[in-house]
């Protein structure tokens, strides 16, 4: 009933309406972004060496396979090839019936480029082609390693943020964060609402205040839950219309664990804000109030952003780990392929623990501090008073 | 019946209740009398479980009140409280819901109730845009919607017009009459005499007086008005000594309380000061019940 109440109400306001329509726009905006960034597609310089066999049929296979447009350079050696590919003037070299040549290696957790998409068709068909032109007893060895050519890279193997991957979990770490602090902020005025206008001393004389704050919270994250699931259509829906790789690739699990992330934060936070908007009596008093709550957010935001432009420290992988901040941290360092899956769910697990430990301290200061009047309760009091 | 039983809670060096017992039957309007700081606001937030207590026990019908009872239960804060910018309706509808009532049945007791109080045509307005009167009509209609078993109102006059004011009385004396049991509290001692059939009087934690407003009128002693011409102050009175307490003038009509067997002694002395114009028993007054139970002009 509380819960229906909190749904009805906040649905019909102004705000409402106005929060999720920007919502929606902002997660469009974030969607299509990185194809806009990425312009217009132009061919990839493919350098090609010698060889036994026309190498254009297995080029022009290999990108329409792929949908890559390319332009195959002829080079006259490998070494000037390899000249060429080092200072990026083409963007892989094919030496038929030999190689492949990348720059580097992609991270194998990272969404690979395109160019090593199109290497790895092309190693694969001229592999199977050259295959098929040797002699019978070649053919049984070759099957049995597989057909491809080995691709290989002339630097070392080094981790990279693509583009596509910074703009994802920069959108991600502002959108976590804005979204905790709006839904925490809403219940801490509703909490606060229903203190100063007396209400509550009408609903707690029929409910316990845990069944009050229970309904409320829960209410609230249905809304949540109702807008996260509308930005995520939103988001494959102008994904899939731009043709935008933010819903292409490794894109739908930044996606998923930032949705994981947000209920966590949200389960992690809604308790905490609610009671804070229960401690005091003047509406003045509550940023003061939520400004100890709003603080590792915050700081979880600051860490996001940096991982999204930069690999993080220390610090920031020990954050990714911690309840307050871990919801803001994890998806921005996710999606920059410094947080295996293993440590993600390492860290889900830890909030989980973190969510019913402060949920419980939640619940006592919101029953403690809800009917409270007069000068404002300290935390330490809230903790140490108990109304039933 | 609900029952107080030495009910105790201090709020740091201040004693709040002091062991502090009555009761309340079905049927039956109890006025809850006391000067500020008496102890009334804590005793009846006690019984909806909103202020912990020291000691002492609130029962229901013989069992300890809890959840299940609290249901059954109407509660009117002295600190009006309802949703501002929720419609009238609709919060009537969401307190009886809450009380246990299924969707529909709530819609239509919430109907009915602003139509008995008067505030039918503001249904399906917001709280905040009701006037102040109004807006106690409406709380009066939370705490009644869900026709409770026990109906507890804290100062539930303050602030009415006297349209108001007959309307309220005239609903807690229906309800008492359908086997609510009603307590409120009130410093308006002439309306309490009016409306309960019993009354209750508290101070410094504890109740002092209680019983039915007849028998508090009649008292152990009677009261005599006397009027003595030429006297509008009475000085006739000082001669009086153990035989008669002067509790009152009006005009010039002394109000005496009698010591048992001394009326004819008060009139000999009234005599002597002079003719008699009038001298005739009557009830004690509430509040000189309440100024003599509590020692002192209401606070």
């Amino acid at each position: 009933m509380v819960a229906r109440r909190e749904i009805r109400e906040s649905a019909r306001s102004r705000s409402f309406a106005v929060t999720t329509l920007l919502l929606v726009l902002a997660v469009a905006v974030g969607v299509v972004l990185p194809a806009a960034l990425a312009g217009s597609t132009r061919p990839l310089l493919v350098g090609v060496v010698g060889g036994r066999y026309p190498a254009s049929a297995v080029l022009a296979q290999a990108g329409r396979l792929t949908g890559t447009p390319l332009t195959p350079v002829e080079e006259p050696d490998l070494a000037r090839a390899r000249s060429e590919l080092d200072q990026d003037r083409v963007s892989l070299v094919f030496v038929p019936g030999k190689e492949v040549l990348l720059p580097r290696l992609p991270d194998p957790g990272a969404t690979p480029s395109s160019a090593a998409v199109l290497a790895r068709a092309i190693a694969q068909l001229d592999g199977e082609r050259a295959l098929l032109s040797n002699v019978p007893p070649q053919v049984a060895a070759a099957l049995e390693r597989g057909a491809a050519l080995p691709v290989r890279g002339l630097r070392p193997q080094q981790r990279t943020t693509s583009l596509k991957a910074r703009v994802t979990g920069f959108v991600t770490a502002v959108l976590i964060y804005a979204l905790l602090l709006s839904y925490g902020m809403r219940l801490t005025n509703s909490a606060h609402e229903e203190k100063s206008s007396r209400v509550v001393e009408v609903l707690l004389a029929t409910l316990r205040p845990s069944q009050l704050l229970l309904g409320k919270v829960l209410g609230t994250g249905l809304l949540f839950g109702g807008q996260l699931a509308a930005m995520v259509a939103v988001a494959f829906a102008a994904g899939l219309a731009s043709g935008s790789a933010a819903v292409q690739g490794a894109a739908p699990a930044v996606i998923a664990v930032a949705a994981i992330c947000l209920l966590v934060g949200y389960a992690f936070y809604c308790t905490t804000f609610a009671a804070a908007g229960a401690m005091v009596n003047r509406q003045a008093d509550l940023f003061n109030v939520t400004l100890p709550i709003q603080i590792p957010l915050f700081v979880g935001y600051i860490v996001a952003d940096a991982a999204s432009f930069s690999s993080v420290g220390a610090l920031g992988r020990v954050l990714a780990f911690l309840p307050p901040t871990a919801p803001v941290v994890d998806p921005a360092l996710y999606a920059a392929g410094e947080l295996p899956l293993w440590q993600f769910a390492l860290s889900v697990a830890l909030c989980v623990a973190g969510v019913v430990a402060v949920a419980r301290l939640a619940t006592v200061v919101y029953a403690s501090s809800v009917l409270h009047t007069g000068p404002r309760l300290r935390l330490r009091s809230a903790l140490g008073r108990g109304t039933r | 019946m609900l029952e107080l039983t030495g009910l105790s809670r201090r709020f740091g060096a201040t004693v709040a209740l002091d062991g502090m017992s009555f009761g309340v039957a079905r049927g039956r309007v109890v006025g809850f009398l006391g000067p500020n700081g008496s102890g009334k606001t804590t005793a009846m937030r006690a019984v909806f479980g909103l202020v912990g207590l020291d000691g002492g026990e609130v029962s229901w019908d013989g069992r300890r009140v809890g959840a299940d009872e609290r249901r059954r239960f109407g509660y009117m804060p002295e600190e009006r409280g309802l949703y501002p910018t929720m419609k009238v309706g609709e919060q009537l509808s969401y307190i009886a819901r809450l009380h246990g009532m299924g969707a529909g049945e709530a819609a239509a007791a919430a109907r009915q109730w602003s139509d008995r109080l008067g505030i039918a045509d503001r249904f399906s307005d917001k709280v905040e845009s009701l006037s102040l009167g109004n807006q106690q009509r409406a709380q009066l209609a939370a705490a009644l919607v869900h026709r409770p078993d026990l109906l507890v109102l804290d100062e539930p006059f303050s602030g009415l017009d006297p349209v108001g004011i007959d309307t309220m009385s005239e609903v807690l004396r229906e309800e008492a009459a359908r086997g609510t049991a009603v307590l409120f509290s009130s410093h308006q001692l002439d309306l309490v005499e009016h409306v309960c059939q019993d009354v209750v009087i508290v101070d410094r934690g504890r109740r002092v007086v209680s019983g039915t407003v007849e028998e508090l009128a009649r008292g152990e002693r009677p009261v005599l008005e006397v009027r003595v011409a030429g006297d509008p102050t009475g000085e006739w009175a000082g001669a009086l000594g153990e035989a008669g307490e002067v509790v009152g003038n009006d005009q010039g009509t002394l109000r005496v309380l009698v010591a048992p067997g001394r009326s004819q002694q008060v009139l000999d002395v009234a005599r002597r000061g002079g003719d008699v114009e009038m001298f005739a028993f009557t009830r004690r007054r509430l509040s000189e019940v309440f100024r003599q139970a509590v020692g002192q002009v209401p606070r």
